[in-house]
């Protein structure tokens, strides 16, 4: 309140820059529907996993229309694939191009992976529905350019691509991946979705000295402005490797390195991402009330 | 090695029967590198379960959950998908099922893996509304111009055994109904099953002969004057038209240019 009660409140810059600071999102997943539909609870945005979408109709793509009149919508695919050397499936991009075209997404994305291939020489690809990793050389890097910039064309839009956990990694990679991904930027024009879990998983994986310093120096490998987008999420620890599993509470470590990447990239939209296991829509309200009481506080931080 | 083969080698790994990741470049080895390959193997069969439980709910619920999803790992490796919407994938389920000898204890099995798959696709299809000043051409335009459009979806799947009973008793969990459905497999009395959409519930509808023969004329895109040429006799194209606008089978009329 002003001091003598007369002249309006005046928010400092801070306060102001904190205000306007993006607010967390989450996945829209079907246990959630009706509850969040009913309680319209106060995020950035809903992200969705594009395929899930791809049906010509039904009670699915109704839900997402419905959804897309109070939230704006991520649109993150699992399957264009974009590293296949077999190149993009015109299919896929057909559905794409027309899941854009309905709901108008904020954002779109998908992975530097890869997906489609055949099983033996000279026959058909398949599609693997899965991350697949892709070396880090130099070939791979065109083949990943020149796909995403097909997308791009199609789509008329700019994408981001996010970056893997992968449980195989390639011994006669020559480029590191945070180098990778600037050189995909600047040559392609996409942005980066960076998932923080995913570094910490293969930091754990790699069986790094120090997982949470190798995250923290991969993200200040990366350049500024790189980031259009951030995914937090848990992972599971087995005995002997670690799976991003997108089934539990974002891990301290993880937050670590998230707090350090929003000082290095500025108040990113970031999502909570929780695929199985999924919990009751409170407990991910929680967790993206935290992450967006840190975004606030980023943005208070830089103004 | 270039890239190409690079990724076939791992997709040979993955759809392989059994995991070996010694032909893989990999930086991991031995132990580590087969985990690696077993974790993307993994992902692979919990996705075909996942995804062939979702299209083929009565199939799952025949051969129970361990039976299916054993089913899921070998047809992921015999009939892959080919697009990256598992939703899409499953098409060839049936027919690779009916051909498959360790299944043969469930001869039903492959029919209502069809009646399965038509209701998924259904609920998928096209959302439509009944154009409904398109009906007022039955009075005024030659039949053999006019083509009776179904809702988008809309299947007929027709079987020598009772799949719609099969289905229904799966979803009552009434040991009545099973008796039921015991006695029609024993007797193996078949049934023609309409599938078609109420709101974005696909429902199976069991009709008799004449109306399945002149739903197979429709959906075959048959004018009407040589769909009612073909309709069984005793066929009531009156009786059927006041049915199928009760029930949302029918999305309109095309007139065909002269």
């Amino acid at each position: 309140m002003a001091a003598n009660g007369l002249a309006p409140d005046t928010p400092s810059g801070a306060e102001e820059a904190a205000r306007r600071a993006p607010r967390a999102g989450i996945g829209l997943r079907h246990p959630h529907y009706g509850e969040l539909m009913q309680r319209l609870p106060a995020l950035g945005f809903i992200e969705v996993h594009s395929e899930n979408f791809f049906a010509d109709g039904g009670a699915a793509l109704a839900v997402l229309q419905q959804a897309r009149e109070h939230y704006d919508v991520s649109l993150h695919g699992v399957g264009l694939a974009l590293g296949s050397a077999a190149g993009v499936d015109p299919w896929h991009l057909d559905r794409l191009a027309r899941l854009v075209q309905r709901v108008a997404p904020v954002r779109v994305s998908d992975h530097a992976c890869f997906a489609r291939a055949p099983r033996q020489a000279g026959t058909p690809a398949l599609h693997a529905n899965d991350l697949l990793p892709i070396a880090f050389t130099d070939a791979a890097l065109d083949i990943l350019c020149a796909n995403v910039s097909q997308v791009q064309d199609r789509l008329k839009r700019p994408i981001l691509v996010e970056n893997l956990s992968a449980y195989l990694s390639f011994s006669d990679d020559t480029l590191a991946e945070p180098a990778f991904f600037a050189e995909l930027c600047r040559r392609s024009g996409c942005g980066m979705l960076l998932d923080v879990n995913n570094l910490m998983v293969n930091a754990l994986n790699a069986g790094a000295a120090d997982p949470l310093a190798s995250c923290l120096a991969f993200i200040d490998q990366l350049p500024l402005g790189i980031a259009g987008e951030i995914h937090l999420a848990g992972y599971c620890q087995t005995e002997d490797i670690v799976i991003d599993d997108h089934g539990s509470r974002v891990r301290p470590d993880v937050w670590t390195a998230y707090a350090h990447a929003l000082r290095r990239f500025g108040s990113v939209p970031t999502l909570i991402e929780w695929d199985t296991d999924v919990p009751a829509l409170d407990v991910l309200l929680a967790e993206a009330d935290h992450t967006s009481m840190l975004l606030r506080d980023q943005a208070g931080v830089a103004s | 090695m270039n890239e190409a083969e690079r990724q076939r080698r791992l997709i040979e790994s993955l759809f392989a029967s059994r995991a070996d990741a010694q032909a893989l470049p990999t930086r991991e080895s031995g132990a580590r590198a087969l985990r690696g390959l077993q974790a993307y193997r993994a992902n692979g069969d919990a996705s075909a379960a996942r995804a062939l439980a979702t299209a083929f709910p009565t199939v799952q619920m025949l051969l129970g959950e361990e039976n299916f999803e054993h089913l899921a790992r070998e047809f992921w490796r015999a009939d892959p998908p080919v697009h990256g919407d598992l939703g899409d994938w499953g098409d060839t389920l049936p027919v690779w099922i009916a051909q498959h000898a360790g299944l043969a204890e469930w001869p039903y099995l492959a029919d209502c893996a069809r009646l399965d798959w038509a209701l998924h696709c259904c609920e998928r299809a096209e959302d439509a509304a009944l154009d409904a000043a398109s009906i007022s051409r039955l009075g005024d335009t030659d039949p053999s111009r006019l083509v009776l459009l179904l809702m988008p979806g809309t299947a007929l799947v027709e079987s020598t055994w009772p799949i719609a009973a099969i289905h229904a008793a799966h979803r009552r969990h009434d040991e009545q109904a099973f008796d039921a459905v015991r006695a029609s497999i024993a007797q193996q009395r078949g049934e023609a099953v309409l599938v078609s959409r109420q709101g974005f519930k696909a429902v199976p509808q069991v009709v008799d002969a004449g109306t399945a023969r002149w739903t197979q004329r429709l959906l075959a895109g048959d004018d009407l004057a040589t769909a009612i040429e073909h309709a069984a006799a005793g066929f009531d194209f009156g009786n059927w038209l006041t049915q199928a606008l009760q029930s949302n089978w029918v999305k309109g009329i095309r007139v065909l240019p002269d």
